[in-house]
């Protein structure tokens, strides 16, 4: 059942005709389609930019929130992890389409910028929006796994730094962030894989002529019904995804051998 | 300083709560709005629950959502579990496989999987409806659970079963009295994990269901396209509902942990009340949802599967042809042609479809669609005389027309200077004057349609010179007149009249005319897009007999008064037509709502496979191009 699926898509995308499996010709034309195709690869690009940037902003609001939620008496952890965690059982698409409501012209966003004389300007349709939406979604999952990984971890080893003679900084950047790595990894993990893929993000707050990866992907299965150059777009994806992760849970794992040294 | 760090802390943490609960206090504060608009609150009324609680979709999209939910929660949660058990007591070699294996999907971007399970269930030729959702979502879970468990289970010490057995515990009573216990917070946040990706999820759902089932997230998805506060009454039903459950549960946890006095394990107590709470009253819903009794008539006790456009469907229709026939009809929305093909093409179950013309053809084409049985249809004689024998259908065998219409140029009449519409037709678009100012719809049809007409050409022409004349017309437009690609969205902006001018369909300005005095419509006389959409019955139908039903009464006069006046499309029906046009008609003098029919350069969409590519990969790249236009 995991594999499965998988194993599909790899056989569609370097295959011809890919509606029926009993016929098919084996290919690597819908590989190098996508390759030399210059719109693609911006396509791609744009897509991973974008993720990046989500995955930047959420790790820049989410560490504190989360440091903060952690420092927090125990009863209050507990309330404020629920108020975080609320919003994530409401869909995703309904908080996403109220953003429509919000961020459009005339709606509440603009007349309060207006208000304060930065003008009616629009910021649905753009590419903030879409990073707005994009940072509203994923940053419950950054908060909550570095919350995770804080928790855990052992508050007499702050002590002993501070006893040690370490000043907070040094602290933090030597004890609390180390230790809290693999919370922040796996909250990378949670936050740029979606953004990479999101497609019903871009097309509601960015409108038709915001077109990432995920988008192309839609359109080629259901629009132009090219399953076999869907396929291999997305494996292309998947591939790129999967090195990438890796890459950042090697970082995880040789910062876990230098500890054990 | 240290003060200093908490206030900042207390400040961000305010300013992200607030971030995370504006959207939902806004849908909470819309949901009671008066009027339509998302932006002005215009004043207080109920009418989006009324709309809502009628709606047997929206509460059956409900019922749908959470069930699914609780049951992959409860199975991927059990399953994972086990699995995850099973994996750590297997070999290292099978174990690194496994933990590979089980990140897969959760490396994978959603989309993938999703494509991966739609694959699947076509390879496989599993009808897809509320099973394969489950099944795919149960699937999607387990690797969540396994991953929050499996770091637990990794730091047990690995003699303690042992140590049980030797104790004189059974191999079942060591798993449950000693290991469960000793994971039970890493099954806790799995649990929670899946829950929260089940009710979250929209890619997977969307590719893999089928039958009218939908969940929450694609009911919202093809809603949205035209703006529906209901959507907003049935969130705030959600978070109601999620909101009272959790104080029932903190309320109950609480007593239930002084009566116990075990303070320590009862923190995370909630969760199992939540779902049970949760549970019931799910069922609750689903009981009053599917609670109708059926009665003598003609057709009770049969369900009609339709399957047609999002919003495109008179409010009370279906209510009145169930009351009228005693049968239950269920109501499937597609948000493209296209994407109806892929169902229809690959074994999904409809009794009648509405897709366009065009899409007719290929239908045809295809043999996918049945000849009807004329002998069974009274309404031929009603229907407006243009649309007969249309070329897609030319001996009207096929289909009966639902709406009709053209497409034109909306504009805002107190901005666009009317010469200016004469002397460029759709070039009005690439008038650097109206630049930011305008709105493109997103669909590659009708937008190659303006492009080719401009160009003189025709817009069934399979010439590559022209389509790709064709296609830099509109890069150019993308690229230098900040042109926004929207869909339906174009409706509710016109008519708070965001941009000056914007490609519509004549039923869509029909709509926003009547909300909008200040808009007009204009059609080019280098020609536009004449279309039908009508309805088929599918070859492998299985209740041909209510479609025939279904095609006679939305074609009789009052069933097409209500559905015309509602969506605001043309009304096939030719007395309804000039009635809704005419003196005190809902659309009176509204000259959108007529059809424009005597000008030759007008044409039909045929169907083409090699151009309907070449179309849609141009489209995208004007999509390309407009991205990085910004």
């Amino acid at each position: 059942m995991l594999v499965l699926p998988m194993a599909l898509i790899a056989l569609y995308s370097i295959t011809r005709h890919g509606n029926s499996i009993i016929s098919f010709s084996l290919t690597l034309e819908h590989y190098v389609k996508f390759f030399t195709d210059p719109d693609f690869l911006t396509v791609l690009t744009r897509s991973l930019w974008i993720a990046f940037k989500t995955t930047v902003i959420c790790l820049i609001l989410g560490y504190p929130i989360a440091y903060y939620i952690s420092r927090s008496r125990e009863k209050m952890q507990g309330i404020l992890l629920m108020c975080i965690t609320i919003p994530t059982w409401i869909n995703m698409l309904v908080r996403t389409y109220a953003w429509i409501g919000i961020m459009s012209e005339g709606g509440i966003l603009s007349t309060i910028l207006s208000f304060f004389g930065l003008g009616d300007f629009e910021l649905l349709y753009t590419e903030t929006a879409v990073l707005i939406g994009m940072v509203y979604n994923f940053l419950p999952f950054m908060i909550l796994q570095i919350n995770t990984s804080l928790c855990k971890m052992d508050h007499s080893l702050l002590e002993a730094s501070a006893d040690l003679g370490a000043t907070p900084v040094r602290t933090f950047t030597r004890v609390t962030f180390p230790l809290s790595l693999p919370g922040v990894i796996s909250g990378i993990n949670l936050v740029f894989l979606p953004a990479v893929s999101s497609f019903f993000i871009p097309k509601l707050l960015g409108g038709g002529q915001y077109f990432l990866i995920g988008n192309l992907i839609e359109n080629q299965f259901i629009t132009v019904g090219e399953w076999n150059f869907g396929s291999a777009i997305s494996m292309i994806m998947a591939v790129i995804m999967m090195l990438m992760m890796m890459a950042v849970n090697k970082i995880e794992t040789r910062n876990a051998g230098g500890k054990e040294e | 300083m240290k003060k200093n760090r908490r206030i900042f802390g207390t400040v961000l943490l305010t300013l992200a709560i607030i971030f995370f609960y504006l959207p939902i206090v806004y849908m909470i504060v819309f949901s009671f709005n008066d009027s339509k608009s998302l932006t002005a609150f215009t004043g207080f009324s109920l009418r989006w629950y009324e709309h809502m609680l009628e709606s047997r979709d929206m509460m059956q999209s409900l019922y749908t959502t959470f069930s699914i939910a609780i049951i992959s929660t409860v199975v991927s949660t059990v399953a994972g579990t086990i699995a995850a058990i099973g994996i750590s007591k297997s070999r290292k070699i099978v174990r690194d496989v496994m933990e590979q294996v089980n990140n897969l999907p959760i490396m994978n971007p959603d989309i993938v999987t999703a494509i991966g399970f739609m694959l699947l269930f076509i390879t496989f030729r599993v009808e897809k409806g509320y099973m394969t959702m489950l099944l795919a979502h149960i699937a999607f879970c387990i690797p969540f659970v396994m991953l929050s468990v499996m770091p637990k289970i990794r730091s047990l010490d690995p003699n303690l079963a042992d140590a049980a057995m030797d104790l004189g515990a059974t191999p079942w009573q060591s798993l449950i009295k000693v290991i469960v216990p000793q994971i039970t917070p890493g099954i806790v946040s799995g649990a929670l994990i899946a829950f929260t990706m089940s009710v979250d999820d929209f890619i997977i759902s969307y590719f893999v269901t089928g039958s009218g089932v939908k969940n929450l997230s694609i009911m919202v998805y093809t809603m949205s396209k035209r703006v529906n506060p209901s959507i907003n009454a049935i969130s705030t039903l959600v978070v109601v509902i999620i909101f009272i459950a959790l104080i029932v549960i903190n309320v109950t946890s609480a007593i239930m942990a002084k009566r116990e006095k075990k303070a320590e394990i009862g923190k995370r107590k909630w969760v199992l009340p939540t779902i049970a709470i949760i549970l019931v009253l799910a069922i609750g819903i689903g009981a009053t949802s599917f609670g109708q009794t059926s009665s003598s008539l003609p057709f009770a006790g049969e369900t009609l599967y339709i399957y047609l456009p999002g919003e495109y469907m008179g409010e009370d229709i279906v209510s009145d042809f169930e009351a009228y026939t005693g049968a239950t009809v269920v109501v499937e929305n597609f948000e493209s042609n296209e994407q109806m093909y892929i169902k229809v093409a690959n074994g999904g179950n409809y009794d009648l479809l509405i897709p366009s013309d065009y899409m007719i053809e290929r239908l045809i084409q295809e043999d996918l669609i049945q000849k009807l049985d004329q002998s069974k249809l009274d309404c031929m004689p009603k229907i407006v005389d243009n649309i007969k024998g249309m070329p897609y259908d030319p001996q009207n065998e096929y289909g009966i027309p639902y709406f009709w219409g053209t497409v034109g140029i909306i504009y805002d009449t107190t901005v666009v200077d009317e010469e200016d519409l004469e002397n460029d037709g759709f070039a009005v678009f690439l008038n650097e004057k109206y630049k930011g100012n305008i709105y493109l719809y997103d669909s590659e049809r009708d937008s190659f349609m303006m492009a080719l007409k401009n160009l003189g050409y025709s817009m069934n022409t399979e010439s590559e010179e022209e389509l790709s004349a064709a296609y830099n017309w509109l890069v150019k437009c993308v690229e230098t007149m900040e042109a926004q690609i929207v869909t339906d969205e174009i409706i509710d902006n016109m008519i708070n009249g965001r941009k000056a001018l914007g490609l519509i369909y004549s039923g869509d300005a029909t709509y926003v005319m009547s909300e909008n005095e200040d808009m007009g419509f204009y059609m080019p006389n280098e020609g536009t897009n004449q279309w039908v959409d009508a309805m088929v019955i599918p070859k492998n139908a299985k209740n041909p007999d209510l479609a025939y039903e279904f095609m006679n009464f939305i074609t009789n006069y009052e069933a097409a008064y209500d559905n015309s006046s509602w969506v605001g499309y043309t009304s096939p029906n030719r007395d309804v037509m000039n009635d809704l046009f005419g003196p005190d008609g809902d659309y009176e003098g509204i000259d959108a709502y007529i059809p424009r029919t005597d000008n030759e350069n007008d044409e039909a969409f045929c169907y083409n496979d090699r151009t309907r590519k070449i179309m849609s990969n141009l489209w995208s790249k004007v999509k390309i191009a407009a991205s990085n236009a910004e």
